[in-house]
């Protein structure tokens, strides 16, 4: 191979590189320099000082969470509810994606890929909302169902049981839609002719689907559950907040750390302390990825993020 | 291959070198930028304060634009009256001034983040409920000294009586201008007169009768809700706690944030945690009857709805506030709601009743504002300009009100369009118009009142927590995880419950709080 300079190779390469710069740019932007913030994590904030000029703390910002006695409980949960929104997303938008590669009729693909993919455009704020509506104890839509049916009303909001799986299927109800078109677009990339060969061979529907399409899904799969995993350790506020509020019954299970630290600093505002939250909440995140992707590394090479 | 890889990390790496730079650029001009704008407010304090001393006219030849933070939603009609205000403004004090509304939804979220962010404005509402002390502390206000406002705010200083300064002081230092009137913290109830006289039930005038009428309506009228509480907003002490416990017991929680309080007229000032009292005790058991008797919804945890907004489309018959407040309420029910009678109820008649100090509400200066002279100015003539202080009270006159002589008025055609609640209360004062229909029972039980007002010896002592931040963050949680439950009777153990409260209290530090508050006390009872 013959030896290039690196201005020839730029040259040669500009117009891939010119896609890649919105994309460099924006990461420089919006995470790259902004990560220099993290300082204000070991630092008493204060207006004059600033960003950089503040004076250092050390770890009195980590105190607060770390002293609350909930640390540990909340991380749990988020950790908890993160991988079970994974996996059952993950199942149901695979699942999803093949019964609408494989089913006949474009009409009719069209008008439930588009019903499946409404809720994701529904804010957590107004789906909060239709939660209340159907829930509440006294005039829940549910609890009308149920007493016309003349059976005991459900006390869902102060029942801490039935959070876990409740906000399992919220999630998947508005998820779903999406994460499955990516899954669509993977499929639909397949080689046709496999399919085509496989069918002279004469597999059936079930064999096409687990000796073909799934085997075929692996890279995606794999890298959308490992960017996943990335964000374990953050809970999506929009969703735990708007669902389940201030009602302190429901924390045990349903309490996450993003929550948690938004609750206790809402009446400080303290800058210092809740930065030593996302801190944290990175830390853990960055090491689980590393593992999670070493964990695929071992397995299988190439198919590892980096 | 390998070569191809080489370059490529090298073309990253000057992609990443190029965007440091250009980072490092735009960096510099931002601390160009923010020493610009700190430079002329240093430097602009000193030759403001030299040059008119020469000759006592403020120099206002150079026009200014000031921007001003209040709370509320945007009034329909600002336009029209700022528009009008602007124009008297450029006329005494050739400056103009433009206003932004923090909502009332997500006003407390967006307030600290003002500051924090450094953005540009010169003046803001504050109040100790809403982070006065706080942003003292903080360096977020611009402290104001007795010349600038002798200078400045000549008639404010003239107008405002001593003990209001003193009361608005952080540490000694004065960092906002207070309103200058006389208003009473305790919280009353606001009920359907129509129902008890419905059910015949005896005047509601203690914690006994009140509960009789609250169960009564629980129990008779489906569809309605008896009591309205608006627990999901996340607020640790609510109105009716502030009515049945403190009031009732004279104790005086102080800060809302921890449960810690004193009770009034102990003249040494020690603090106790009101969770851990047999009062605390004895309410719960008067809670827990309510919400057994189903005068609460079984989820007000989750209730986010404006419960005066439920009261008058009838489906909730109560609820606790302030007088001012509920007789606010009362006006504007007489005006729309003609067919459900509204009454007010003291529930705790013979409580020590408590004054609002001074900075109930109040207006601040931001630290870096470019034209504090001119600021300061301005809230001279709203707080002390009979003119503006109407206008910006009450709007455009013979359109949003008509004036009653000089001390009242009644809602004009417009009335709804301005001022719609927003916090022109910062700058209250002497010349404050009275709603002509401002309920008369209202105005008995505030000169009812007059006559109990207690002045204790901590009534100005605000708590600084900025050696106990962590603690007081996790006890807020605590209150929130444990307390608020408790109280609105939706735990079934309420002696287990109360254990676990302060269990969790104490885990969360809250002795730490209170040896820290006690200490401070003492020395503030010390230096008086």
């Amino acid at each position: 191979m013959k030896r290039y300079g690196f201005w020839h190779d730029a040259l040669k390469y500009r117009t891939l590189l010119l896609m890649l710069l919105p994309g460099v740019l924006f990461f420089m932007l919006f995470a790259y320099i902004p990560m220099a913030g993290v300082v204000l994590a070991f630092k008493q904030y204060t207006y004059d000082g600033g960003i950089f000029g503040s004076p250092w703390n050390g770890l009195d910002n980590f105190r607060f969470f770390f002293d609350s006695g909930s640390a540990w409980q909340v991380t749990r949960n988020t950790a908890l509810y993160n991988i079970a929104f994974i996996i059952v997303n993950n199942v149901l938008e695979i699942a999803m994606a093949i019964f609408l590669f494989e089913i006949a009729g474009r009409w009719f693909r069209r008008v439930f890929q588009t019903l499946l993919f409404l809720p994701y455009f529904i804010s957590w704020v107004v789906v909060g909302a239709i939660a209340y509506n159907l829930f509440s104890f006294d005039y829940g839509t549910i609890n009308a169902v149920l007493k016309g049916l003349g059976m005991e009303p459900v006390d869902i909001y102060n029942t801490a049981a039935y959070w876990p799986v409740l906000l399992v299927v919220v999630s998947a109800w508005k998820a779903v839609g999406y994460g499955s078109i990516m899954y669509l677009a993977a499929i639909t990339g397949i080689d046709t002719e496999m399919y085509e060969a496989a069918e002279i061979d004469g597999a059936n529907i079930w064999q096409r689907i687990t000796r073909i399409t799934i085997p075929n899904l692996y890279p995606t799969i794999i890298i959308l559950v490992l960017l996943a995993i990335g964000n374990i350790f953050r809970g999506d506020f929009g969703m735990f907040y708007n669902m389940v509020g201030n009602n302190g019954l429901l924390f045990a299970s349903t309490d996450v750390i993003d929550t948690f630290v938004f609750r206790s600093l809402i009446s400080s505002n303290d800058i210092g302390m809740s930065s030593a939250a996302g801190f944290y909440q990175s830390v853990l995140g960055f090491i689980t990825i590393l593992l999670a992707n070493y964990a695929v590394r071992s397995y299988d090479k190439d198919r590892a993020l980096f | 291959m390998q070569r191809e890889k080489r370059s490529a990390i090298l073309l990253l790496a000057l992609a990443f070198i190029l965007s440091v730079i250009l980072a490092a650029c735009s960096s510099g001009n931002n601390n160009a930028a923010g020493t610009a704008s700190a430079q002329p407010s240093e430097s602009s304090a000193p030759s403001a304060s030299s040059q008119p001393s020469d000759s006592n006219a403020v120099d206002t030849s150079e026009e200014v634009k000031l921007k001003m933070i209040l709370l509320g939603g945007k009034p329909v009609d600002y336009d029209l009256v700022f528009g009008e205000l602007n124009k008297l403004l450029k006329e005494k004090i050739n400056a103009t001034v433009e206003v932004e509304f923090l909502d009332w939804a997500d006003w407390n979220q967006k307030y600290p983040l003002k500051f924090a962010a450094n953005e540009q404005f010169d003046l803001v509402y504050t109040a100790n409920w809403a982070y006065y002390n706080d942003q003292s502390l903080k360096g977020g206000f611009l402290e104001l000294t007795e010349d600038m406002l002798q200078k400045y705010a000549p008639k404010t200083w003239a107008a405002m009586p001593a003990v209001s300064w003193d009361q608005a002081k952080v540490n000694g230092k004065l960092y906002m201008v207070p309103n200058n009137n006389v208003e009473v913290t305790n919280k009353v109830v606001l009920y359907r007169e129509d129902l008890r006289q419905k059910y015949n039930l005896p005047e509601i005038n203690s914690l006994e009768s009140y509960a009789n009428y609250l169960k009564t309506v629980a129990q008779n009228e489906k569809g309605i809700t008896a009591y309205g509480a608006k627990a999901a907003d996340g607020w640790k002490w609510h109105e009716l706690d502030q009515a049945t416990l403190e009031h009732n017991n004279d104790f005086k929680v102080i800060d809302t944030r921890v449960p810690l309080a004193i009770k009034l007229d102990d003249a040494t000032g020690k603090v106790f945690n009101i969770y851990d009292t047999p009062e605390f005790k004895e309410l719960l058991a008067y809670y827990k009857d309510l919400a057994d008797n189903g005068v609460w919804s079984k989820n007000v945890v989750n209730n986010k709805n404006d419960v005066w907004q439920d009261m008058k489309a009838g489906k909730v018959s109560s609820y606790a506030q302030n007088l001012g407040t509920v007789a606010a309420n009362l006006a504007e029910a007489r005006r729309d709601t003609p067919d459900q009678q509204f009454a007010i109820a003291d529930i705790a008649p013979n409580s020590k009743k408590l004054a609002a100090i001074s900075t109930q509400n109040g207006m601040a200066i931001h630290a870096t504002s470019a034209n504090p002279e001119r600021a300061l100015m301005l809230i001279d003539l709203l707080q002390n300009d009979k003119e503006i202080h109407d206008l910006t009270m009450y709007g455009i006159a013979g359109s949003h009100y008509n004036p009653e002589g000089d001390d009242k008025y009644t809602a004009g055609p417009n009335a709804v369009n301005y001022p719609a609640g927003i916090s022109n209360w910062g700058w209250n004062s002497e010349l404050n118009r009275q709603d002509a229909s401002y309920p008369q029972e209202a105005n008995d039980i505030f000169d009812g009142w007059q006559s109990k007002i207690y002045h204790y010896p901590l009534e100005t002592y605000v708590f600084d927590d900025s050696n106990v931040k962590s603690e007081v963050a996790n006890i807020g949680n605590v209150i929130i995880r444990y307390g608020i439950p408790l109280e609105y009777g939706l735990i079934k153990d309420t002696d287990k419950g109360v254990a676990d409260l302060i269990e969790q209290l104490k885990a969360a530090g809250i002795d730490k709080v209170q040896q820290e508050m006690q200490s401070q006390i003492d020395a503030f009872l010390a230096n008086q």
